[in-house]
Formats: C-alpha cells, sequence, structure tokens
C-alpha cells in the first residue's frame, strides 16, 4: 500500500519525473499521430482500390465467358449476393482531342448495373455539389454553378451516354459514350485548393499549362482503339470508334484515374467481337444459279455464339473491410460457379480455371507495399521512441540516487526489496500513464485537426506538406485506430517500466544502512 | 530494573563481530560482543564515537548482517526469543523489522513528502498486505492519531516534517517506531540532534514509555541519558567493558 502513496506523493511534489512523463507524452502522441495517418492512407487507398471493382470478381481475361447473364441470375438468387454486373476488361488505344495517342485500360461497363455492384457514380466527378470543397475558400469550384449542365453529365456519366439535342422534336438522343480517368486526357490540372477548374488546361513540356477550349463532358470526344480476339485468343484486325464523353471519374488512385477509360458495354462488345453473333459454314459462299450467274449464297446457319464478358463483379450484402467476409463471399461464389461451369460444360471456363479474387487480391501489390510502408515507418518511430526509456532510466535513476536516504528509512521499517522495488516501478507505471494519457491527449488534437493545422502552417509559413497537386487525396488522411492506441499507450507505459527497471532494482538492492548514512 | 522487567532474555547477543571492508583494509568494529536484553528492560549502550554503538544497534535492529564466522571464542548469535538472527533470511529480517522492532534514529529519518500522520501509517502499511491494510485502514489512522496524540502532536498531523522543530519530528518517528507496538524499541542517539530542554522531553518520552513496559536499547554517548536506563552496557572499542 506504502508504494501508491510515496508514487502519488512523489508524483505531485517533483518536476523531475514530469519530464518523464513528457518525454513519454511526446514519444506517445508522435507514433499514434504517423499510426494514425499511414493507417488514414492505408484506408482512403483501400477505399479507393476497392470502389470500381465490387467485392469479388469471376475473370477470365481477353477472350471473356459466355451465359454470364445465368451466371449473373444465379449469383444474384443467392442470399448474401447484393448484386452482380458483367464488364470486359481490355487494353487498347485513346486518341485525344490534342491529337495525343496513349494507352489506357479499357473497360465496358452496363451503367445501371455497374452501379449497384461498385461505387461508380460517386466517383463521377462533373456532376453538380452545393457546398464547395473546404479548401475552396472562395468558391472558384465550376460544379458549385451551373447545375443543370453538370446534372446532366452525372446522369450520361452513369449511363455512360452523351445526351444530345435531336434534329426533330424534344427528346434528346443518348450517344454510347465514354467516361474517362480524370487525368486520362492531362486536360484537368488540379488547384491548389483540390479541385479542377472549370477552364480545361493542358501542360506544356516546360511545365507551364496553357488553356485548351475543349471541356471533355461537354464538347469533347476521343476516340477508341481495340484489338478483338477471337476465342482461341488469335487477335483480329484492330477496330476504332469515336466516342463523345460524358463524363471523367476520380477514384483517388492516380494509376486508376490517368490510365483507366469507361465505355458502354455494348459498344465494346461489338467492337472486340464478344457480342451475340450467328455462326455461319463458310464453305459455300458463292453458288451458281439455274441462269449460270455466281450469286452469293445464304449462309448456312450452324449455331449461334452467345455474348461474352472477361468479368462478372459481385457486391455481396455485408459490406467490410475484413478479409474474412470477402474470402467467405469468394467461397461462396466459386460455389455457384462450380455448379454454372458443370452446367455449361464445354461452353465456359471449368471452375479449376477460372479466376475468382477477391477485392484485396486484386489490390493486394499496393494494399501490401502501403502497409510495408506503414510498418517500417511505425518500426523507425518507434525505435526513435525508445529514447524514452533512456530518458525515464536517467532520470530515475537521479531520482533513486537523491532518495537514497528514503530507501534506507523504508528498509528500516521493514520494506522488502520486492517491495522497494515495486515502488520504483510502480511509481515508472504511473509516469508512463501520465505520458500515455497526455500523449493521446495531443495526438487527439493533432490528427482530429490535421487539416486546420496544416492549412494554419500553410497561411502563416507557407508550409504545405500535403500538398492537393502532388496527393490526389485533398485532406490528408487520418484513422484514429482505437486497437492502435491501446497498443501505442500500452507501449508508452511499458516503456517508462523498462526505463525505471533498472534503477528499481538499484534501488532494491542498496544496504539499509548505507541508505541511511547517505548525505 | 523497573518491576516491568523480568528475567527472560527477549534479545541475546553472544560473541557478536562486525568487521568493514574498506578496500584492502578490513577494519574491525565489534569485536566479540555479548549482551542480553530481558523483556521489560531499558538498556543503555554507552560509547564514544566510533566504538561500534551505532553497529551494534543496526545488528540487533537487523538492519545489517554481523560476521558469520566463528573464532576461538564460539560462534556468533543473535538470539531473539530465541531465534538467531544471523541465520535468518532477508525476507525474515524483513519481517522481524516490521513487526518486532521500531527504531528511532538521531536524524529523525521521516519521508519528507509525507504528513505526520502519513509518516506514522507508512510503517503499519509495510506490516500490512493491501486488503488489509484498505479494511483496516480507520483503524490504522485512529491508532496513529492516537499515537501523536500522546507524543504532544495531536494538532500537527497535516504537518509535513518540514514545518516542524527538531523535537516534534523525533516525536513523531518516535509515534511511527511504535505504531506496529513492537516487542523493542532500538534508539540510536535519540536527542544527539536536540538542545537539552528538547533533548530532556524526549528522555521522560523514553522513560513513560519503559514505565509503561516498552522494551528499550538507547544507544548514547551521553551519561545523562544513560542514567535513565535501567542498565548501561558501556561499550570502547567494539568490545563491553562494563554491564
Amino acid at each position: 500500500m506504502y508504494q501508491f502513496l510515496l508514487t502519488h506523493r512523489y508524483l505531485t511534489s517533483k518536476v523531475m519525473p514530469l519530464l518523464a512523463a513528457l518525454a513519454v507524452a511526446l514519444c506517445t502522441a508522435m507514433v499514434i499521430i504517423v499510426w494514425s495517418v499511414m493507417g488514414g492512407f492505408l484506408v482512403m487507398l483501400i477505399n479507393s482500390g476497392r470502389t470500381l471493382v465490387g467485392d469479388v470478381t469471376i475473370s477470365w481475361p481477353i477472350t471473356g465467358f459466355a451465359h454470364y447473364e445465368e451466371l449473373i441470375k444465379r449469383l444474384e438468387a443467392d442470399p448474401d449476393v447484393a448484386a452482380a454486373t458483367p464488364t470486359i476488361e481490355t487494353y487498347g488505344l485513346i486518341g485525344l482531342p490534342d491529337g495525343r495517342t496513349e494507352t489506357v485500360q479499357i473497360k465496358g461497363v452496363d451503367g445501371p448495373s455497374y452501379t449497384k455492384v461498385t461505387g461508380f457514380a460517386d466517383t463521377l466527378y462533373w456532376k453538380p455539389i452545393d457546398t464547395p470543397h473546404p479548401k475552396d475558400k472562395y468558391k472558384d469550384d465550376p460544379r458549385l454553378q451551373n447545375h443543370k449542365l453538370w446534372e446532366f453529365c452525372f446522369e450520361g456519366g452513369k449511363n455512360l451516354v452523351r445526351y444530345e439535342k435531336p434534329e426533330r422534336g424534344n427528346v434528346a438522343v443518348e450517344r454510347p459514350a465514354v467516361v474517362l480517368g480524370v487525368s486520362v486526357s492531362g486536360f484537368n490540372i488540379r488547384e491548389q485548393w483540390g479541385f479542377y477548374p472549370g477552364q480545361a488546361r493542358a501542360r506544356q513540356p516546360d511545365g507551364t499549362t496553357k488553356p485548351v477550349n475543349t471541356i471533355l463532358p461537354v464538347d469533347g470526344s476521343v476516340t477508341i482503339n481495340v484489338l478483338p480476339m477471337d476465342t482461341k485468343g488469335r487477335a483480329v484486325d484492330m477496330v476504332a470508334r469515336t466516342f463523345p464523353v460524358a463524363n471523367e471519374f476520380h477514384s483517388g488512385l492516380y494509376e486508376i484515374d490517368h490510365k483507366t477509360v469507361f465505355v458502354q458495354l455494348d459498344a465494346l462488345q461489338n467492337m472486340l467481337k464478344m457480342n451475340r453473333a450467328t455462326r455461319v459454314a463458310t464453305d459455300s459462299v458463292v453458288t451458281t444459279n439455274a441462269k449460270g450467274e455466281e450469286t452469293f449464297a445464304t449462309p448456312t446457319v450452324l449455331g449461334e455464339d452467345p455474348a461474352r464478358v472477361t468479368n462478372v463483379l459481385v457486391r455481396g450484402k455485408t459490406q467490410s473491410f475484413e478479409s474474412k467476409a470477402a474470402d467467405a463471399l469468394a467461397d461462396k461464389v466459386a460455389g455457384i460457379y462450380r455448379q454454372f461451369a458443370k452446367d455449361f460444360e464445354g461452353q465456359v471456363p471449368s471452375s479449376t480455371s477460372i479466376r475468382i479474387l477477391t477485392w484485396e487480391d486484386q489490390n493486394r501489390t499496393m494494399i501490401n507495399a502501403v502497409r510495408k510502408e506503414t510498418a517500417l515507418v511505425l518500426f523507425i518511430f518507434s525505435f526513435v521512441s525508445m529514447t524514452a526509456v533512456f530518458l525515464v532510466l536517467a532520470i530515475f535513476w537521479a531520482m533513486v540516487s537523491e532518495k537514497t536516504k528514503d530507501i534506507g528509512i523504508l528498509r528500516a521499517i521493514g520494506a522488502s526489496r520486492k517491495g522497494v522495488a515495486g515502488t520504483w516501478l510502480l511509481y515508472g507505471a504511473a509516469i508512463g500513464l501520465l505520458g500515455a494519457v497526455v500523449g493521446f491527449a495531443i495526438a487527439y488534437g493533432v490528427v482530429t485537426n490535421i487539416n486546420a493545422i496544416h492549412e494554419w502552417l500553410g497561411e502563416k509559413l507557407g508550409l504545405y506538406i500535403w500538398d492537393p497537386k502532388i496527393y490526389y487525396f485533398s485532406r490528408i488522411p487520418s484513422d484514429l485506430n482505437a486497437t492502435h492506441v491501446t497498443i501505442v499507450l500500452a507501449g508508452g507505459v511499458l516503456a517508462s517500466c523498462v526505463g525505471a527497471l533498472w534503477p528499481a532494482l538499484r534501488a532494491a538492492r542498496m544496504s539499509p544502512v548505507r541508505a541511511l548514512r547517505f548525505e | 530494573m523497573t518491576a516491568a522487567a523480568n528475567n527472560s532474555a527477549v534479545l541475546r547477543a553472544t560473541n557478536v563481530r562486525k568487521t568493514y571492508q574498506l578496500g584492502r583494509l578490513r577494519v574491525p568494529v565489534l569485536r566479540g560482543v555479548n549482551i542480553d536484553v530481558r523483556r521489560g528492560e531499558f538498556v543503555a549502550i554507552l560509547g564514544a564515537s566510533g566504538s561500534g554503538k551505532s553497529t551494534l544497534l543496526h545488528l540487533l535492529g537487523g538492519l545489517d548482517a554481523a560476521d558469520k564466522a566463528t573464532t576461538d571464542t564460539g560462534p556468533a548469535s543473535i538470539e531473539f526469543e530465541g531465534s538467531d538472527l544471523i541465520r535468518f533470511s532477508t525476507g525474515r529480517l524483513d519481517e522481524y523489522r516490521r513487526r518486532r522492532v521500531g527504531f528511532v534514529f538521531q536524524f529523525y529519518h521521516l519521508l519528507p513528502e509525507l504528513t505526520v500522520l502519513q509518516n506514522v501509517t507508512i510503517a503499519a502499511m509495510t506490516a500490512m498486505g493491501k486488503l488489509e491494510y484498505w479494511s483496516k485502514r480507520g483503524e490504522v489512522r485512529a491508532h496513529a492519531s492516537a499515537l501523536l496524540e500522546r507524543v504532544g502532536l495531536g494538532h500537527r498531523l497535516q504537518h509535513r516534517p518540514a514545518e516542524l522543530s527538531g523535537g516534534e519530528r523525533q516525536r513523531v518517528a518516535i509515534a511511527r517506531a511504535l505504531v506496529n507496538k513492537p516487542d523493542l524499541l532500538l534508539a540510536d542517539e535519540p536527542t544527539g540532534n536536540l538542545d537539552r530542554v528538547t533533548g530532556a522531553s524526549i528522555l521522560d518520552l523514553f522513560t513513560d514509555l519503559h514505565k509503561g513496559g516498552q522494551t528499550m536499547v538507547v544507544v548514547t554517548h551521553d551519561e545523562a541519558t544513560a542514567a535513565r536506563a535501567d542498565r548501561v552496557v558501556r561499550l570502547v572499542d567494539g568490545s563491553v567493558v562494563a554491564a
């Protein structure tokens, strides 16, 4: 009991141990802030990476697989599946209005069902907004005005169509259109304040930008070039088609926003010759009629090739970031596909060949890279925080020296060696706890106001560490995770106890007589 | 000897030796001391500075360990109620200091951060487990307060040692030494740091305690202090010359 009494008294009557607590507080705060920001960054990356792929993907790349409508019907009949959608993924070339040609990943999607499975609609950039971006102090964002125009763009983006004026009548004409990643064209140069200006600008070789007249979602069009393959994987002739731009999307991941183009599924199926087609015999193209004239024969119909897609994306009923949830859904999907492959044996890839991937599998490289980076940064900062151990050790060593006579008194009145050591360890734990609590308070204050602090630093000192022109997230992300905080706080207390251990043992080993004679 | 003293020796030191090692030099401080303390007796150990009287008191109180080696005069022992302290484990010695002995030092040795009352109750805390103390904390405080009242400090319970005079501090030390109702009170020059009048009042207190049956061993170099005891043991150069 005397340990608690002395710890309380020493804590409230000495300045030196408060310095040790401050060291623990600063180290604790530093690690929590770093972990929260890196964790927030990871969560944001995962969110962005997951947005456009659903929870589970059934994939048979390049040539695709048939009877996907039936597969989707079966998937959607399962109680754990919320929705499923067909998509095609391929690579191609895009011809831009300024004459550039870029290689891009082309995704053919069915707008309405794709929106149900993914967060596609949320990523569409050109849409009416009512509240300005947090950093847009002067309300310069073009989406704040002309809501009707942006409403058209938004609707067009969701359905991958451009609404155009009809030659006759009042009903708008829908033309199949594309949705580009916001960085595909290079016209959208992000403002310092985190939004894209209404006036498109093109980046020049010298690094400057100049205005261009084309606002892609309003009046721009691009040419898409793809290379169709037959079912054996052999290339057929290149196909090119010009599409109007319906909208642009902003997922937050530069690699996706810079290299991805969405095209209406039907249009891409046609271009890639993956649409439904009648198969005919090719041996009697020309025949001779009764008059002896050569005529084109009516081809003998052999059958019908069903339409194909390369992917079916599935969204689960339960939305969870836990790997287990996605894995469970993937197992369910695999079971459904197994039966489907059995029913359509010879017409679709076998259940052992098909690729069924969770959202995490698809983003594993990126997620693992950031996780490793987070672990490395944490390791470095935790290592730096070990200085707190030595600070506590030095301060406690000095305090044990100063309190030698007290130790002698305690021993004289019967305190055991264990009891004396326990006093100093308890004191160390109290210092650690105090430091950890203060550190958490500091970290909480910083993490929850990190953007305001960052903005203040920018305004007062011109210091913009997180520049939205460089980082695609315009706000500094943060995720104050309870488990992480608990680990760090426990680490702070433990570090303080470790620092106090050696001085505590020294105190315990003191001869009571010598301690009492200490001057 | 008062009526309270009886013939049973509560403490018996036989052939006690203590040698300190100062670098290569061995300095014998006690050279085979024999001393008995009977229950209820007030014994004064009188000696000049450096005679080994404080060392002897530390050995009797289990604060320090006597030499174990057997010499030509026989084995050493310090028997408390028949058990030899020299053979006690560290834990048993701690227990002995906690429950059987109370110390009063020349320089009071109070904990400066604690109040007067806490300086007394802390000794009780060492003798009890956490739960035991928690359940009896009211009784312990009442007992400590009563002791402080008895030594004339009932009005100073919440003061810090720095706010007290030397005499008052020594009274706190006496109350602390008595809080666990020890069999033996050991005092090392209890008036050595006090003026004559204050010293006399402290000795009066000791006399009162002795009259109440408290067994006491007081180490002093002062003949007047020794005169208050039932019996005086004179120590010269680490040996008893008269008892």
